[in-house]
């Protein structure tokens, strides 16, 4: 797991974050002092979506 | 030589986060349960060291802000957790140590506590957890 600080109480701005022993790590996620970065999917994972014209040649007859 | 001991500045750090703007006391008592140990032949009774039942309370004053002493400790209360107390601020030494609790439980945590006219501030008292010192 990899966290993200976002509270000056806790150490520099948007520093990564290791928890040392017996801190919780929950209490510090509800109280807004850190962000879990490791679930955050990379830009390469992104599904990309490609949006095609409709094809002219396509005619619905009935 | 007599020496008076006059603290304004310690640190104080729970769950990792930096309290010390907030606190204005603390105390953190090491304590040991006293087994007794007296045998036949002996003339006074003597103690040996059992568990340790280490203590720490700390008056904050209370503040609903983001990143302030409650958003620290909502999710505290009933869990264990670190808290590191250093006479200073100073880098830490021999002259500066670091105690730290790991492991203590807070057991309670006044949500409200106030009085008309005066600052709102609570008293928390964390129970057990293993006693170190660090000096380096």
């Amino acid at each position: 797991m990899t966290y993200r600080i976002t509270s000056p109480r806790l150490g520099e701005l948007g520093a990564i974050w290791e928890p040392s022993e017996g801190i919780n790590v929950d209490a510090l996620i509800a109280g807004g002092f850190i962000e879990d970065v490791s679930a955050t999917p990379s830009k390469s994972a992104r599904t990309k979506f490609v949006t095609e014209a409709p094809d002219a040649d396509q005619n619905i007859e009935e | 030589m007599a020496t008076t001991t006059y603290l304004s500045n310690p640190t104080l750090s729970v769950n990792s986060v930096d309290l010390q703007d907030q606190c204005h006391a603390a105390t953190l008592t090491v304590k040991y349960d006293a087994l007794e140990s007296t045998a036949f032949g002996g003339t006074s009774r003597v103690y040996v060291a059992g568990l340790g039942d280490h203590e720490l309370t700390v008056d904050l004053y209370m503040s609903y802000a983001a990143s302030e002493t409650y958003a620290t400790l909502a999710a505290l209360v009933g869990t264990a957790t670190t808290v590191k107390l250093k006479p200073t601020t100073g880098a830490t030494s021999a002259t500066n140590p670091e105690f730290t609790l790991t492991g203590t439980y807070l057991e309670a945590l006044p949500v409200i506590n106030a009085s008309l006219g005066e600052l709102s501030s609570i008293t928390l008292t964390f129970k057990g957890g293993t006693y170190t010192v660090a000096t380096s």
